[in-house]
């Protein structure tokens, strides 16, 4: 496909409308697989993005239970109809690289060591497929991990920037990542300030990649907050302070 | 101490900064404590804790837990105690010190499927939990309505001093065991009250972070004075000593059913 178009225009704006500081439409519901101790569903942008977790559960097979924590197992799956042209269910490289790296930006938020001989599954299945679903997938886990229980120590927030058109932005869509020149997903703890995931695929300079790695910081920021409003909102409904009972 | 109140927290969220002792559901770094769980926080004069509104049910030591039983061995049976790790409960700890397990049959005291009460003896991170029943109240329970509720939720079914609990055993004529673990067992005079019962558990279970629930599970049950507890008519004085200890409830059990299962 030839791209005659440029994927900023004169305003500034992008393909799909946006500043090149601004989020997709992100929305997450909690507690939608009623089977799961945990799950939540997030939107984000075009993503369509069920998380569900369970346990901490009995480990099988039982080698593989540590004596001293809990493993974390994650399966990111992209369902067939998620993509336009269909996609093979069974897990492509692509996608047991992305379980691998999901579950090493969930770690360390989760308090394994709290739950020895135990694991916890994470199953990540994408319904509908836009750019960044491993940032969605991500962000819709910790909310899961949160809503079914597990000790943690932050909430995982992730998002991505990248370059397009010369342009460092914010939250890189599909024809952005695909035309746009590098993409760079992260993954943060708001709290305790640590990045758990850094992908870079693309070329940027010093300058670039700072500018990025701020931008996309600002932009876990901002999903953090959605991901507390939605799980506030399930667990105490609207009202978000604490009314003391007299 | 007084200077928090009790809030709303996510975890990692910030609950005080300052010299405070971290106590369930917290962890202390650097001079703050963190929340780690989804829940209202909470000060006391021990110290900080956040009260948990999700999570599967962790054994903990002296727990009086329901469980069922699965599997046993020549020495023990297993019990689901519907956590991850599977408890057991050794032979000797029902048949006594002569146990041998060619001359007793185990079956003949607990079959697999039954459900027993039993208070977690031992438990650490290296070993399965290790079930007595050499306590009063603990053993098989012979018949009941079985239900699982989050074991989150079993502190607001019993209330404070065992309100919740009392109202809806009051009101539905039914004897109501509840396991730390979330499981509960249902007794009832009639298929009626067991029902009605088993509805306001599902009720606090799904409204448990609302306030003024005991008085809507009033209004469900058609309690008739819209009273505090205190004052509801006539039992609520001779029951007083129940409070919301378990094995108080278990009592009434085993009292009204006339038979203590394992001896």
């Amino acid at each position: 496909m030839v791209q005659t178009r440029s994927l900023i225009d004169e305003q500034g704006l992008r393909t799909d409308g946006r500043t090149t500081d601004e989020l997709r439409n992100v929305k997450i519901q909690v507690g939608i697989v009623k089977n799961a101790d945990g799950s939540a569903y997030i939107e984000f942008g075009k993503n369509r993005i069920i998380a569900a977790v369970y346990g901490p559960r009995e480990v099988h097979p039982k080698h593989m239970a540590q004596p001293d924590r809990c493993v974390l197992r994650c399966r990111y799956h992209m369902s067939p109809f998620s993509t336009d042209t269909r996609k093979n269910p069974a897990p492509s490289r692509r996608e047991v690289e992305i379980s691998k790296v999901m579950r090493e930006a969930l770690e360390p938020a989760v308090m394994l060591e709290d739950y020895p001989r135990a694991a916890i599954d994470v199953f990540v299945e994408v319904l509908q497929a836009d750019g960044g679903s491993r940032c969605a997938g991500i962000t819709a886990a910790s909310v899961a991990l949160a809503d079914a229980g597990i000790n943690m120590r932050d909430i995982v927030s992730a998002c991505a920037a990248g370059k397009v058109d010369g342009k460092i932005v914010l939250d890189i869509n599909d024809v952005e990542d695909k035309e746009g020149s590098a993409d760079m997903p992260l993954a943060y703890l708001p709290h305790l300030e640590r990045v758990t995931l850094l992908q870079l695929d693309g070329i940027l300079n010093q300058e670039e990649f700072n500018e990025c790695l701020d931008k996309a910081l600002q932009g876990c920021k901002m999903i953090y907050e959605i991901q507390r409003k939605a799980l506030i909102q399930k667990y105490f409904g609207d009202e978000q302070e604490l009314k003391e009972e007299s | 101490m007084q200077e928090i109140k009790r809030k709303y927290v996510v975890p990692g969220d910030r609950i005080i900064e300052g010299n405070f002792r971290p106590l369930s559901n917290v962890t202390k770094s650097g001079n703050s404590i963190f929340a780690t769980r989804i829940g209202i926080a909470e000060a006391t004069r021990d110290g900080i804790k956040v009260i948990p509104l999700s999570g599967v049910y962790i054994p903990r030591v002296n727990d009086i837990v329901i469980g069922k039983i699965i599997d046993h061995s020549s020495l023990s049976w297993q019990v689901d105690i519907s956590s991850c790790f599977s408890a057991h409960l050794p032979a000797q700890d029902v048949f006594g010190r002569d146990f041998s397990p060619a001359r007793d049959d185990m079956n003949k005291q607990l079959a697999i499927g039954d459900l027993v009460t039993a208070r977690i003896m031992a438990f650490d991170r290296t070993r399965d939990p290790m079930l007595t029943v050499q306590d009063k109240d603990l053993g098989r329970i012979p018949r009941g309505e079985f239900l699982k509720i989050s074991a989150t939720r079993v502190p607001r079914l019993i209330g404070k001093r065992g309100s919740m609990i009392q109202t809806i055993e009051q009101a539905t004529q039914t004897r109501i065991l509840i396991g730390q673990n979330g499981i509960v067992v249902v007794t009832g005079r009639n298929a009626e009250g067991t029902q009605l019962a088993i509805r306001a558990i599902r009720m606090v279970e799904e409204e448990a972070h609302t306030s003024n629930l005991t008085q809507r599970i009033k209004t469900l049950l058609n309690v008739p004075e819209p009273q505090s507890t205190e004052t509801l008519p006539e039992s609520a004085e001779s029951e007083g000593q129940k409070l919301n200890s378990i094995p108080d409830t278990e009592e009434q059990v085993q009292e009204e059913l006339g038979k203590g299962d394992i001896e």
